[in-house]
C-alpha cells in the first residue's frame, strides 16, 4: 500500500507539469513585472524585442539596435528570437512576467485577442497620429482596435503562384495556368511518378502549418468569388464558391493525384519538406507568400532564375485573381512598466521611421527587404520602388491592389486551425469535399460563437 | 503526555516535506481544478475568472470541435503511451538480460551505448530524427531502398506519424529502462537460479519462471515511469509535427499548451488537465490491481 502511495505521488508530480501548462499563464496583477533595471535617473532602461526572424536578420537588427543605443545611452535594447511556432505562446506566457518582452512582432490575426486580454499597450497619441498619417489606411486599420492604434504596421504579405520554369519547359508548357482547369491540367503534365509514388509533384498543397495550409486555399477561394466570413461576421464556408474550392483540393490530392502529402509538410520553423522539394525542383507549382523569396534564393542559388511568379488561378465562379493578404506589426507589452513602455514606443518610432535607414527608408524596411518582404510605410514603398520591380516580387506588388485581407476576428487563430485540420483531412482522403465543407462551416460557426462570448 | 510530545516531533519532522508537497503539488492541482470550473483567459489575473460550472467538461465530451480535438488528443496520448510501453519493457528486459551477463563479450560497450541515448536532450533527438525521417532525402528511406523497400511516409502520413514518434521515444528511453532492469536483476540471488538449474530448468523456463516473476516490482516501476514519461511527450510534437498531419500526433500536453496558452482558454485547458489526471489515476489503479491480483495468485 505504501509503495502504491509512492507511485501515485510520482504520478501526481508528473501531472502537475501538465496542470501547469494550463494554469501557468500570468496570474499577476496588471502592473506585473517589467524588464526594467530601473528607469530612474542614471539607470539604463532595458527593453526587449521578441521576434521570429532568422539568425541573419537578427544579426542585421542588432546593428540597428546598436546604433540606437549609441544615440540613446539611457536605453538598452535586447533582441529575443524564437521559432515562429513559439512566438504567440512566448508572448502570451511571458507578457506579464518579470522578464517578459517589452516589444514584439505580431501577426495581425492575433491582435483582437491580445488587446482583449490587456497584453498590448495602446499607442500614445503621437505614435497613433504617425501611423494614421504615414501608412495606407487599410494597414493602419489592421493595427487598430475600435479606432485605437496598438502598433506600427511593418510588413505586408500576399500570395501568388510560384512555378519552376525549367520543369514547365521540360513538360512542354508555355506559361503559368490562369484558371483552375488549366491548373489541374498543367499539374497532371508536370507530375512524375515511379510506380504509384510521386517523385515530382505538379502542385504542392502545404500541410502541418495553419497559415501555410489555409492562406493558399483562401486565395483560391477569393479568386473564385467566395469569402470566409461575411460583413456581418458570419462564417460563409457553406457557399457554392467554397464548395468548388474544397472540390479543387480533392481533385488535386485524390482525383488527379498531382500532389504528394509527403512532399509538402512544414515544420515549426515554417520550413521543411514543402520548401526542400520546391528548392530541389521536385515541386513544379505552389501557392506561397512573397516572404519566402530569401529562403528560395538561399536554397536554390543559381537555380533561383528558374522560379517565376504569376497571379492566383481564377476559379469557375471568380472574376479575377484575389490573393489573401495579411500584415505584421510591432507592438508594446501593456504589462511592462511605464518607463519601459515609453522607451519602447520611442524605439519603435525610430525603427519604423525614415531616419533609421539609409536614403529615406526605415531600418525596418531594410530588414524586411533583406528577407524579400514588402514594407508597408508609404515612404518606404516609395524609397524601394526600384527594388520592388524585380522579377520575383513584381507579380506580388501588381496583385496588391486586388488582394483581400484575411478576416481579423476574435477566435481567428482557432478558426484558421480548424479549417486547416479539415483541409488536411480532405487532402489525406479522410473526408469527401462535401463533408470537409460541412464540417468546416460547423467548426467555424462554433469557434466564432464561442469567441464572441 | 509522552505520545502527544512524540506526535509534535513527528509533525515537525514531516512539516518541511509535507509543506513542499502542499505548495508544489496540492495547491497547483487544487487551483487547476478550480480553474477548470471557470472561463478564464491565461493572460488575465485569476480574479477575472468567470464561474461556468461544468461547462468546460461538457464541451470536452460534446460533439463539436472542442470535444473532437480533445478526444483525439487523449486517444493519441494513450496510444503513444501504450505502444511505447509495449516496446520498451520487452526490449529493456532483452537488453538488460544480455548486459547483465558479464560473461558475454562487449556488454560494457553495449551498456554505454544504450545509456548514451538517454543523455541526449529530447529536443536534439527530435531534430535529428526529423531529418532521418525526411521522405525524400532521409537516411532511413535511403537505407530501406537498399533492400528494395519503397520510401515510407513516416511523419507525413496519418497512419504512421504517431508510431514514428514512438520509435523515437523508444530509441531515447531504452537505455534508462535497461539500467533499471539490470538493477532489478542484480537483486535476484544466484542461488535461486542454481536451485532451478538443479531441477532441470533452462533458458526460457528460467526467464518465465524465475527472472520475470522476481522482476515484477522492478517492471511495475518501469511501467509507471514509462507511462509518466510518455504522457509528458511534448518536444518531438512541437518541433517536428505540430500535432499533424490531421491531428494524428496531437497529444494532450501539446493540445493543452495550444488551448491554454496560444488560444488563452485557461479554463478549458485546466479541464483537460483534470480529465487527464483522472484518466491516469484510473489507469495506474488498474495496473496496481492487476499486479496485486498476480501477487495473490
Amino acid at each position: 500500500m505504501r509503495r502504491t502511495s509512492r507511485y501515485l505521488a510520482l504520478l501526481l508530480l508528473a501531472v502537475c507539469a501538465v496542470a501547469f501548462a494550463a494554469c501557468g499563464g500570468s496570474g499577476d496583477d496588471d502592473n506585473g513585472g517589467t524588464t526594467a533595471s530601473g528607469g530612474g535617473s542614471g539607470e539604463k532602461v532595458k527593453i526587449s524585442f521578441l521576434t521570429h526572424w532568422a539568425p541573419e536578420t537578427v544579426t542585421a537588427f542588432e546593428r540597428v539596435t546598436a546604433a540606437y543605443e549609441a544615440d540613446h545611452p539611457g536605453v538598452e535594447v535586447e533582441i529575443r528570437a524564437v521559432p515562429f511556432a513559439d512566438l504567440l505562446t512566448t508572448l502570451r506566457s511571458q507578457a506579464g512576467g518579470d522578464n517578459g518582452p517589452t516589444m514584439a512582432s505580431i501577426y495581425d490575426l492575433w491582435l483582437p485577442e491580445l488587446v482583449r486580454d490587456g497584453v498590448l499597450s495602446r499607442a500614445p497619441a503621437a505614435n497613433q497620429s504617425e501611423v494614421e498619417a504615414e501608412w495606407p489606411a487599410n494597414l493602419a486599420a489592421a493595427a487598430s482596435v475600435d479606432g485605437a492604434a496598438y502598433g506600427y504596421p511593418n510588413e505586408v504579405d500576399l500570395y501568388a503562384l510560384n512555378y519552376n520554369t525549367r520543369l514547365f519547359r521540360a513538360a512542354g508548357i508555355d506559361g503559368p495556368p490562369a484558371t483552375w482547369d488549366e491548373l489541374v491540367e498543367d499539374a497532371k503534365r508536370l507530375t512524375v511518378r515511379d510506380g504509384d509514388r510521386i517523385t515530382q509533384q505538379g502542385f504542392g498543397l502545404i500541410s502541418s502549418w495553419a497559415a501555410g495550409t489555409v492562406h493558399p486555399w483562401t486565395s483560391l477561394l477569393y479568386s473564385n468569388g467566395g469569402e470566409l466570413i461575411d460583413s456581418g461576421g458570419r462564417a460563409v464556408l457553406d457557399s457554392p464558391q467554397a464548395g468548388e474550392a474544397f472540390e479543387l483540393v480533392d481533385e488535386l490530392a485524390n482525383g488527379a493525384k498531382v500532389s504528394s502529402a509527403q512532399m509538402s509538410t512544414a515544420d515549426a520553423n515554417t520550413t521543411g519538406p514543402y520548401l526542400e522539394n520546391f528548392v530541389s525542383g521536385k515541386t513544379a507549382m505552389i501557392i506561397m507568400a512573397n516572404w519566402w523569396e530569401s529562403a528560395l534564393r538561399a536554397g536554390m542559388r543559381d537555380a533561383f532564375r528558374d522560379v517565376a511568379t504569376a497571379p492566383i488561378p481564377v476559379g469557375p465562379s471568380g472574376d479575377a485573381a484575389h490573393s489573401v493578404s495579411y500584415s505584421w506589426m510591432t507592438v508594446v507589452n501593456g504589462k511592462a512598466g511605464d518607463a519601459e513602455q515609453a522607451a519602447a514606443w520611442e524605439f519603435l518610432a525610430y525603427l519604423n521611421g525614415p531616419d533609421s535607414g539609409e536614403e529615406g527608408h526605415s531600418a525596418m524596411a531594410a530588414l524586411l527587404q533583406s528577407m524579400g518582404i514588402l514594407p508597408s510605410r508609404t515612404s518606404d514603398l516609395e524609397a524601394y520602388r526600384g527594388d520592388l520591380d524585380r522579377d520575383f516580387l513584381k507579380a506580388y506588388v501588381e496583385e496588391l491592389p486586388n488582394a483581400k485581407p484575411f478576416p481579423i476576428v476574435l477566435g481567428g487563430q482557432e478558426f484558421t486551425e480548424a479549417l486547416q485540420r479539415n483541409l488536411e483531412a480532405l487532402q489525406a482522403g479522410q473526408m469527401s469535399a462535401g463533408d470537409a465543407q460541412e464540417r468546416s462551416q460547423a467548426d467555424a460557426e462554433s469557434v466564432l460563437e464561442t469567441a464572441a462570448g | 503526555m509522552r505520545i502527544a510530545r512524540q506526535n509534535w516531533w513527528t509533525a515537525g519532522f514531516l512539516a518541511p516535506s509535507v509543506g513542499l508537497i502542499g505548495i508544489f503539488v496540492l495547491i497547483p492541482i487544487a487551483l487547476t481544478v478550480w480553474l477548470s470550473l471557470h472561463r478564464w483567459s491565461t493572460a488575465t489575473p485569476f480574479g477575472d475568472a468567470e464561474w461556468v460550472g461544468l461547462d468546460n467538461f461538457d464541451a470536452l465530451f460534446g460533439g463539436d470541435l472542442v470535444g473532437r480535438d480533445f478526444r483525439q488528443a487523449l486517444r493519441n496520448t494513450f496510444v503513444y503511451a501504450g505502444v511505447s510501453i509495449a516496446l520498451l519493457i520487452p526490449l529493456s528486459i532483452l537488453f538488460g538480460t544480455i548486459v547483465h551477463r558479464a560473461a558475454v563479450r562487449g556488454t560494457t560497450l553495449l551498456r554505454t551505448v544504450l545509456f548514451a541515448t538517454y543523455t541526449v536532450p529530447m529536443i536534439a533527438v527530435a531534430i535529428v530524427w526529423s531529418k532521418l525521417y525526411s521522405p525524400t532525402e532521409g537516411p532511413v528511406n535511403q537505407a530501406l531502398g537498399w533492400f528494395g523497400i519503397s520510401p515510407q511516409p513516416w511523419l507525413s502520413d496519418t497512419s504512421s506519424a504517431l508510431i514514428s514518434l514512438v520509435f523515437l521515444n523508444v530509441w531515447q528511453q531504452l537505455g534508462y529502462f535497461t539500467v533499471l532492469v539490470v538493477a532489478g536483476l542484480t537483486q535476484i540471488p544466484p542461488s535461486v537460479y542454481e536451485a532451478a538449474a538443479l531441477d532441470g530448468a533452462r533458458n526460457v523456463k528460467l526467464l518465465f519462471r524465475i527472472t520475470l516473476p522476481l522482476l515484477r516490482r522492478t517492471l511495475l516501476f518501469c511501467v509507471v515511469i514509462a507511462l509518466i514519461n510518455a504522457i509528458q511527450v511534448f518536444e518531438p510534437v512541437a518541433t517536428i509535427t505540430q500535432g499533424g498531419p490531421v491531428g494524428a500526433t496531437n497529444v494532450l500536453t501539446y493540445h493543452i499548451r495550444e488551448v491554454g496558452i496560444e488560444r488563452s482558454q485557461g479554463g478549458l485547458a485546466s479541464a483537460m488537465a483534470v480529465t487527464l489526471l483522472l484518466a491516469l489515476v484510473v489507469v495506474v489503479t488498474l495496473v496496481f490491481a492487476l499486479m496485486r491480483k498476480g501477487d495473490d495468485r
